[in-house]
């Protein structure tokens, strides 16, 4: 049955809309991305705890910030595992904006950006010239992490290993402080919605098949005349920059920052690796899927196992990673991607 | 600084340096024969030095006697982890290998913090606080131990991968995996006894740090980072160079601790890694990369 509506669609030269929306996986990834900005969007209308807006809000989070990181691991395939400096950079530079020099987080928050962009561009001179082995882009970046957290950790300006209280005021929109969850889950919304369009029109732009032709073979794109340094290093500053706004709307909502708890390699495979990962790293949809998978099985592990026992949640973030490598290498959007075509095209398959 | 301290913190540099080199040698072999970085690596030390702690818990074993113990256990559990996780994905993109190994490190880290908690632990002996003292220096005995242990190990391994058949075949295999092949050797096989072996005296490395040295189940990948830097620097894959590497590594740590407060002494390595890369990315006994 669905080979005929798709037989009538090809014919028919007018566009429906649901042939615009669904015509080809590209489009369908970005439906349904929309399809879940929306259900967030009209969520408070049905949910009522502050617990579980609280799920919702850093659920849009994790996928905003899994975007970053596909930008960079998943398009142009660089090795880039410590992702949460970039986070925490930006989370520290909206703090410290506005608990020392009182400038708002709406300033903050991008300012935060542009100090990931710039460690970002500092990390790319170092690791990403043209012939430098890939693997030590991510091995720099690993020591870069536990560097940092040694400096953060002494640097008393940040509050050393104490971290950084927001100052307690009074709600404001101005300091980006609310006393309810949804004018936080629209801001975060707002900046998923941006991630979700700047990642399709890096995708669709000539940028972006540059930076898969790096993926796919380096030594190749560059004799075919891609900068390979250049274009490596944009989708770094590309996906840095979106992970210190995150990073900074982060503090923002919790409130609190400290080395320990961001320069963590283990709280960066929760918050950056393990949603793109899980979902699909390299689509469209794979870090917004994955975000939606991640953080309600992060929840359900911190209400009922953690507490017996700690470790619980390394263990179950071990096992996702070496399962979804082993058994489900292009993750959910992977699998979605393999349903899509078996709906779309029965016929050409038994052919 | 005077003569003395000079000399004093050589040699501290050195008992440091020591282990590092084991460490490094373990990575280094792991990255010439199987081309992947083991971003899990200073998890199998975690592990060593845990089975120390466990063995000497439970049976009172003296951690020095444990270092058999964890060269079965945790260079077996190495060799496990090859043939049933990082086998299958030798061909794959190298993103894939390293969220794999990032993975495995996860669950290492996970896996111990749950059977043995995360507070630090220790291990108590005799002559955890002894010296001696030899020409004015003063040395800790179970780093003295420790340092020597390392050499031997060191040394051996050289000679076994320099002199026996198998350890040719090890060789060859880092040469040309094709041409290994093709000579009959059972490739596969030695890739699980690479990485066995990588793990194995890593492991013995946490072993030998069991008597005077707190531990926690993230400690290993301060050592994953110490040996990255050491790996670069001394060209990885090379032999000699991650031994002569983890010297080096360790005695400008300890100098730099000297001046800078011990807790900042990574900032040391950070800066050898960055200047490495940004000038000789090939290391110290590499040539120049094309």
């Amino acid at each position: 049955m669905s080979a005929d509506v798709s037989n009538k669609i090809t014919r028919n030269p007018r566009k429906s809309l649901w042939h615009s929306l669904f015509s080809t996986w590209d489009r369908t990834q970005i439906t349904a991305s929309f399809i879940l900005v929306g259900l967030m969007a009209i969520s408070p209308l049905f949910v009522d705890s502050p617990y579980f807006m609280g799920i919702i809000i850093l659920a849009a989070l994790y996928a905003f910030i899994g975007i970053s990181w596909n930008i960079i691991a998943g398009f142009t395939g660089q090795l880039l595992i410590a992702h949460i400096i970039f986070l925490a950079l930006g989370g520290y530079t909206t703090i410290v904006l506005l608990n020392t020099y009182r400038v708002s987080p709406w300033v903050g928050i991008f300012v935060g950006g542009l100090v990931a962009a710039s460690a970002g561009i500092i990390i790319a001179l170092i690791t990403l010239r043209y012939g430098l082995k890939l693997d030590y882009f991510a091995l720099f970046t690993i020591a870069l992490l536990v560097a940092l957290r040694t400096l953060f950790l002494k640097w008393e300006f940040v509050g050393g290993a104490v971290g950084m209280y927001l100052r307690l005021a009074k709600p404001s929109t101005a300091k980006m402080i609310f006393d309810s969850k949804p004018p936080y889950l629209y801001i975060v919304l707002a900046l998923l919605t941006l991630g979700i369009v700047i990642q399709y029109l890096i995708y669709n732009s000539k940028m972006g098949k540059y930076f898969m032709a790096i993926r796919e073979d380096e030594a190749a794109a560059s004799a075919l005349g891609v900068n390979t340094s250049r274009y490596k290093t944009l989708s770094v500053i590309i996906g840095a920059t979106l992970a210190g706004i995150g990073g900074g709307f982060y503090v923002m909502y919790v409130t609190f920052i400290d080395p320990t708890g961001l320069f963590n390699l283990g709280v960066n495979v929760e918050i950056v690796m393990a949603g793109p990962i899980i979902g699909g790293l390299g689509s469209l949809s794979g870090p917004i899927l994955g975000a939606f998978v991640n953080k309600p099985i992060a929840e359900l592990i911190r209400g009922f196992l953690a507490e017996e026992r700690s470790g619980i949640t390394l263990i179950v973030y071990g096992l996702f990673l070496i399962l979804s490598i082993m058994f489900m290498p292009r993750g959910l959007a992977g699998v979605f991607h393999s349903l899509y075509l078996k709906i779309k095209r029965p016929s050409k398959e038994e052919a | 600084m005077s003569p003395e301290i000079f000399y004093q913190t050589i040699v501290n540099g050195l008992f440091t340096g020591g282990i590092y080199a084991l460490v490094s040698i373990g990575l280094t072999l792991i990255y010439g024969v199987l081309i992947i970085v083991n971003f899990a690596h200073g998890e199998f030390l975690m592990l060593g030095i845990y089975v120390a702690f466990w063995a000497y818990t439970i049976f009172e074993l003296d951690p020095y006697l444990s270092i058999p113990l964890a060269v079965v256990l945790i260079g077996g559990l190495g060799a496990l982890i090859q043939r049933g996780l990082i086998q299958r994905v030798l061909d794959a993109h190298p993103l894939n290998q390293i969220v794999l190994l990032v993975g495995v490190s996860t669950l290492l880290i996970g896996l111990v913090q749950f059977f043995f908690s995360a507070e630090p632990r220790s291990i108590h002996v005799p002559y955890e606080t002894e010296v001696i003292t030899l020409m004015g220096l003063r040395m800790s005995i179970p780093r003295l131990i420790a340092f020597f242990a390392s050499m031997l190990i060191s040394l051996s391994l050289y000679v076994f991968l320099r002199y026996t058949r198998t350890g040719k075949a090890i060789r060859a295999v880092s040469q040309s995996r094709e041409a290994a092949k093709l000579m009959g050797i059972n490739v596969n096989y030695i890739y699980m006894l690479t990485f066995g072996i990588g793990t194995a005296i890593t492991a013995v490395g946490g072993a030998l740090l069991a008597p005077n040295h707190r531990m926690i189940p993230t400690m290993g990948q301060a050592y994953s980072v110490i040996a990255f830097v050491v790996v670069v620097l001394g060209t990885m894959g090379n032999f000699v160079g991650a031994f002569l590497g983890g010297l080096i590594i360790g005695v400008v740590e300890t100098f730099a601790g000297f001046f800078l407060g011990g807790d900042v002494k990574i900032i040391a390595s950070m800066l050898i890694f960055i200047l490495i890369l940004l000038f000789r990315p090939s290391g110290l006994f590499g040539r120049k990369q094309t």
